[in-house]
């Protein structure tokens, strides 16, 4: 039977407006934020309308600590600081959640071994999220509350201060990337705590909890009591979505009533996680020139929208089984009612887009091209990125695109008119290929592992998507599970850790590095225009097939023995309800 | 060098230690050893071993010979380019005999002896024995075996001769200004050496990001291994090296080091000898030109054409006076205005001149002429003599004003407190120029013109050539700054000199060129020398350089759009156990071996087909920087995916009709 007949038109249609009403709105506020979010990369904080506030919070803490914008750090001191600052959270989140037991609020089952903690507090610290526990009681309300909370804020502030200090990389001729305690505060108390707390208000009169009390016990009916996990989950919902984490109080994640009661609420989820990522984006208008903010902008919705639709479609067609049966509703397995499919689809696309990685559906149950979208958003690195981290990633793709460009017209490279010479190239190819390498390699390696792949629920070819989902969430620091296997064993536990500890910190090195590189140099005074005009069609098409050729495309034989063949062969479905 | 010493050549290019600096290729010659034995022991391979299984691995183990092979053919080919080039140098450098002079008495020693400082005369018809500076006299030169140009050229005191010219008129002394091996033909020679071992900036990083490509897909085709051991295909060895070589950019990779070479033997062929092959490629990336005179883009030797007196002044004593001031002025307007003046047939007597003291000219002072005390015939620059004098005559400044604005150059002559007249020098713009102008304007590099000569003259040819920004009136110093300022505002820089006083200048350029008629501080100072000296073919080495950066960029595209019809042919066939793929197989290639077969013939022979194009380099013509991408996206990168698809089914069917089945 020819699925294609079966599509009900008018079905088909309104998915595509509500997928485009999302794309739409994310649109309308990265526009708002990104004039407010231009200030603060270009060191103008004091002319925002926080100022009167926030600028006393960061002048106390400057004055605490004896450190302020003035004190511009290079390369070395700026990441060196990073590093230790992030490193000195994750010691002090291990030993809280380690030793969580010990500790006021805590439960007798509040425990979780070496491996699980490691692979736990690294995922919070590096704006992962991945979360190899599967149960909100394995975390006392303490280690919620400030732990994890904790590491969500830092998290997403180093990830901004970073891009804030790769802008003025470009910006500076001084050799200088900033002060990384001012830009930190910054990002904090200008951007990430209001807008964490703006959500937090309208998520709490929405219907999400926010207590301290650690669960209740409800009575459903012709069940027995069932302990309902509580805590201080409106908060938690906030900042995993403004800060991009997306490690959510419930294993589900979105998909679970209290942390996402009504399509309201989706809509603001999915908008809170798009917020920074594309105002930043949307930013560049103005920190550079309006022209390369809007085609940068368009190549990512490009992105967006194709795999947004192919995710959608895919899911529309559903499982050719069922709608053998004559049932045509779509593949609605491991899917909330109350959202439907176009919401669900946009809203789990959305999360990979960027590096959030909350779900608002089982990832597993997703058909083998609805996949491909979430899949193919994970192995580019999350095109949108994270809070700060989107910039930096799509800047690499950009010097590469300008490289090839540059070449192709018989001009040496420039970015923004500054001299790209072989160093900057080397640093972006490092960064470039990195991504690649730490999700293949591990995967090769898993393969080759019997005990390992005996764990997944289930056979090929399905299994290979998921262990790609799995290291690619890992990789892009998305933190979005596909499951399928045993996540929480050792063995997953500090690979997963050390793939995120490399995709973090790793590339992020290598991307300031790069950034070190343009502090030093002077823009070219231009007479007329530059060489290869960065907001043109041409280069907006060539930006567009570096990213698919360098970052797709490699995996094309992977993503054969994957989802693709899954697909080809009709899908050797299984459905688990793994929600 | 002949074919033979060039395919040699090419073998000697298998050896470990060469082809490892080009991690594309080493990856290739890898695979072409493991190919080799996979053939003798496929058991240890674990891979099929019937009779069908071991003809496809010998001609894959011939075509990734094959694609090394050609891949140092190229560069060998390029190679072999430059050796002409330098045998050529070398003949030139023949030992003559020298007249050194020395202890005022000239001795006769071999042209191997000479030393820098060493002062040697050569006479008429003699080779000159050294590179060196003229110190005394003048002559005709002929330069043709270095310059390619038969007329001989004048070589005046200050001007520097090239060792191996031959001195066909007079008599000169010349003071050496090199020591043995550091002659001008022994830095040529090295030059194109070493233009063969040298990688520029641009080509090291373009390597660094092909050996990260080629980094990536050795990852994903051991993730091939991998992914079907555990899915109990068993995994063919020589497929996955096929499968490698055919996704690692081999096509770009195999003629890199060919572009490069080829660039520089290309800039020899100009006649230009350029000191490193960054010097051409930054030529590309010219941002401003600085032309150093109105000369550049005249036919340059401006002729005295016309005398005018002034009011009431008898003509022949205006025509006598100017020929008076201008007898010992060598300069080509001064002797210029000699050989008009003589034309009039004017009666003069050189005992005149004893009571006078020749001024010479300087571009300090914008004049020269004769002074006796008091007494005086000083000829120059309007501006220059109205200030010194403290004259101005409305008649004169008329006349100069209607001179200059035809193109002209007008000299007043001014004596004993009066100018008595003008002399109209005449110079035209070189044709074609304005064209070259233009093409530089498309090309969106600025040109500006530093002359000596006055702003109405410098306003003329600036118009008329199509030039963005002149200044007139121009002091040596003015060219120093002029770069400096461009440099500071970190544009890229090109200037042509050949004075001493352009040395600093040169220095500070990007591309400098000087002349080779030049004085031996501006050959020192640029890292271009014009054999030929002529300016204007600074705008042909721009041309060369965007064509190598050109060539590149549109290679890798090229190569890099490749891999999806390789994916695309290679996946399905290497998969063909999962019939459900067959979708992704585009073509319907119903054999996978020889489908696989295809694609690497493909891979192969693009090398060779592309040689020629990466020895000559892709067409440029002059346009704007976005129709230029435009068209290349399209020829390159769009023509790069659907060109192999077509020439992988046609070499499939070509296979198929030669009956080839495995």
């Amino acid at each position: 039977m020819n699925i294609y007949s079966i599509i009900d038109g008018n079905r088909a249609v309104s998915g595509i407006i509500i997928t485009f009403i999302y794309i739409g709105l994310a649109l309308l506020f990265g526009y708002l934020i990104s004039g407010y979010i231009k200030k603060l990369y270009t060191d103008e904080e004091e002319k925002t309308w926080l100022y009167p506030i926030s600028g006393r919070i960061v002048n106390f803490f400057e004055k605490f600590f004896n450190e302020n914008k003035n004190k511009q750090m290079k390369f070395k001191e700026y990441f060196f600081t990073l590093i230790m600052f992030n490193f000195f959270a994750g010691i002090i989140g291990f030993v809280f959640i380690y030793f969580q037991h010990d500790f006021p609020y805590s439960y007798a089952n509040n425990h979780m071994d070496l491996s699980l903690t490691f692979n736990t507090v690294i995922s919070f610290l590096t704006n992962t999220d991945l979360q190899h526990y599967s149960n909100s009681f394995d975390l006392s309300i303490l280690s919620w509350t400030f732990v994890v909370t904790g590491l969500m804020f830092l998290s997403a502030g180093t990830g901004f201060a970073a891009s804030m200090a790769f802008i003025r990389g470009i910006l500076n001729d001084n050799g200088k990337l900033g002060n990384f305690y001012h830009d930190f505060l910054v990002s904090i108390f200008y951007l990430i705590l209001p807008l964490t707390i703006l959500v937090t208000v309208i998520v709490i009169a929405m219907g999400v909890p926010e207590t301290l009390s650690s669960y209740i016990n409800v009575f459903p009916i012709g069940s027995s009591a069932v302990k309902l996990p509580l805590g201080p989950v409106a908060t938690l919902v906030s900042i995993k979505n403004i800060g991009t984490n997306g490690g959510g109080f419930y294993g589900a994640n979105a998909a679970f009533p209290l942390g996402n009661p009504d399509w309201f609420t989706n809509i603001v989820e999915y908008l809170s996680f798009m917020l920074i990522p594309l105002g930043s984006i949307m930013s560049l208008r103005y920190v550079f020139d309006k022209r390369f903010g809007n085609m940068l902008t368009g190549v990512l919705l490009t992105i967006f929208v194709f795999t947004s639709m192919l995710t959608f479609i895919s899911e529309f067609i559903g499982i050719p089984e069922i709608s053998a049966l004559g049932i045509f509703t779509g593949n609605m397995t491991g899917k909330e009612a109350y959202l439907g499919l176009a919401p669900s689809s946009v809203f789990q696309v959305g999360s990979v887009f960027t590096s959030t990685g909350a779900s608002s559906g089982g990832i597993i149950d997703y058909t083998p091209t609805g996949m491909l979208g979430l899949l193919s958003n994970l192995v580019l690195n999350d095109p949108l990125g994270g809070v700060g981290t989107g910039i930096v990633n799509i800047f690499t793709y950009v010097v590469f695109t300008l490289f090839i460009t540059s070449l192709m017209v018989g001009k040496l490279p420039e970015l923004m008119n500054i001299r790209i010479g072989s160093k900057e190239i080397k640093y972006s190819t490092l960064s470039l290929i990195s991504h690649p390498l730490i999700v293949i390699i591990p995967l090769g390696i898993t393969l080759m592992i019997p005990v390992i792949m005996g764990t997944f629920y289930n056979g090929f070819p399905s299994n290979i998507s998921n262990l790609l989902y799995e290291f690619g969430s890992a990789a892009s620091n998305n933190g979005s599970e596909a499951g399928g296997f045993l996540t929480n064993s050792s063995y997953f536990n500090y690979l997963d850790g050390i793939i995120m500890l490399l995709g973090r910190y790793l590339i992020l090195g290598i991307q300031l590095l790069l950034a070190q590189q343009f502090a030093f140099k002077k823009p070219k005074t231009i007479y007329n225009k530059s060489a290869i005009d960065t907001g043109s069609f041409s280069f907006a098409f060539m930006l567009l097939a570096v990213i698919i050729m360098i970052g797709l495309l490699s995996y094309l034989p992977i993503f054969a023995l994957g989802p693709l063949y899954s697909w080809a062969k009709d899908f050797d479905f299984m459905v688990i309800g793994w929600i | 060098m002949d074919l033979r010493g060039v395919i040699i050549n090419a073998l000697k290019g298998f050896d470990f230690r060469k082809i490892i600096k080009n991690p594309v290729m080493f990856i290739t010659e890898i695979a072409f050893f493991i190919s080799i034995f996979i053939i003798i022991f496929p058991s240890y391979f674990n891979v099929p071993d019937t009779s069908v299984y071991i003809y496809f691995y010998i001609s894959v183990t011939v075509l990734l010979f094959l694609t090394v092979f050609f891949s140092n053919l190229s560069t060998s080919l390029s190679e072999s380019q430059s050796m002409a080039i330098t045998s050529s140098l070398e003949k030139m450098k023949i030992s003559t005999k020298a007249n050194l002079l020395k202890d005022n008495k000239i001795i006769t020693v071999s042209s191997d002896e000479l030393r820098k400082g060493d002062i040697i005369i050569v006479k008429k018809d003699e080779t000159i024995p050294s590179d060196g500076e003229v110190i005394k006299g003048s002559g005709y030169v002929n330069e043709s075996n270095v310059t390619g140009e038969s007329r001989p050229v004048i070589k005046l005191v200050g001007d520097s001769v090239t060792g191996s010219t031959v001195l066909v008129t007079d008599e000169i002394t010349v003071k050496v200004s090199v020591n043995p091996g550091e002659s001008f033909i022994d830095s040529m020679i090295k030059v194109v050496q070493n233009a063969v071992r040298e990688r520029t900036p641009n080509e090291i990083a373009l390597s660094i990001f092909l050996s990260g490509v080629t980094l990536i897909f050795l990852v994903v085709v051991a993730s091939i291994f991998s992914l079907s051991a555990y899915t109990g295909i068993k995994p063919n060895i020589d497929i996955l090296l096929v499968l490698l070589v055919a996704l690692i950019p081999t096509t770009i990779g195999g003629l890199l080091p060919a572009i490069g070479i080829a660039a520089v033997n290309k800039v020899s062929q100009y006649n230009i000898i350029s000191k490193s092959g960054k010097a051409v490629e930054n030529a590309g990336d010219i941002d401003t030109i600085i032309l150093d005179k109105t000369g550049t883009i005249t036919i340059g030797e401006r002729e005295a054409v016309k005398f005018y007196p002034n009011q009431n002044y008898d003509y022949h004593d205006f025509v006598k006076k100017s020929l008076l001031c201008s007898l010992n002025d060598e300069t080509i307007e001064g002797l210029s205005i000699v050989r008009l003046a003589k034309k009039e047939n004017i009666e003069y007597n050189e005992d005149e001149l004893k009571n006078y003291e020749f001024v010479p000219f300087s571009s300090e002072t914008s004049y020269s002429g004769i002074k006796n005390g008091d007494k005086y015939i000083l000829k120059g620059s309007l501006r220059a003599l109205s200030e010194k004098l403290n004259l101005n005559d409305t008649y004169i400044n008329g006349i100069c004003k209607e001179i200059s604005l035809k193109g002209g150059t007008a000299i007043p002559v001014a004596s004993d407190g009066k100018f008595i007249g003008v002399i109209e020098l005449n110079d035209i713009l070189k044709p074609g120029i304005r064209d070259r102008i233009e093409d530089l304007h498309k090309m969106n590099i600025s040109t500006v013109m530093l002359t000596g000569d006055d702003e109405v003259t410098a306003a003329y040819f600036a118009r008329e050539a199509g030039i963005d920004e002149y200044i007139a009136n121009s002091k040596p110093d003015d060219k120093y700054n002029k770069v400096i300022e461009e440099k500071n505002k970190e544009r890229m820089v090109a200037m042509i000199g050949d004075g001493t006083n352009d040395a600093p200048a040169l220095a500070k350029a990007d591309v400098a060129m000087a002349m080779n008629t030049g004085t031996q501080a501006a050959k020192d100072a640029a890292n271009m020398i014009d054999l030929d000296s002529t300016p204007t073919k600074l705008i042909d080495v721009i041309f060369l350089g965007k064509q190598i950066l050109i060539t590149r960029g549109s290679l890798t595209t090229f190569s890099i759009a490749n891999d999806i019809s390789k994916y695309f042919v290679i996946i399905p066939a290497m998969f063909y156990m999962f019939p459900e793929l067959g979708f992704l197989n585009i073509l319907n290639l119903t054999d996978p071996l020889r489908a696989i077969t295809a694609a690497l013939i493909f891979n192969t022979i693009i090398i060779v087909i592309l040689v020629p194009l990466a020895l000559r380099g892709v067409k440029y013509t002059p346009s704007s920087a976005s129709d230029l991408l435009k068209r290349n996206i399209i020829v390159y990168g769009f023509g790069g995916i659907v060109f192999p698809f077509i020439m992988i089914y046609i070499i499939y069917m070509l296979l198929s009709l030669g009956g080839v089945a495995w």
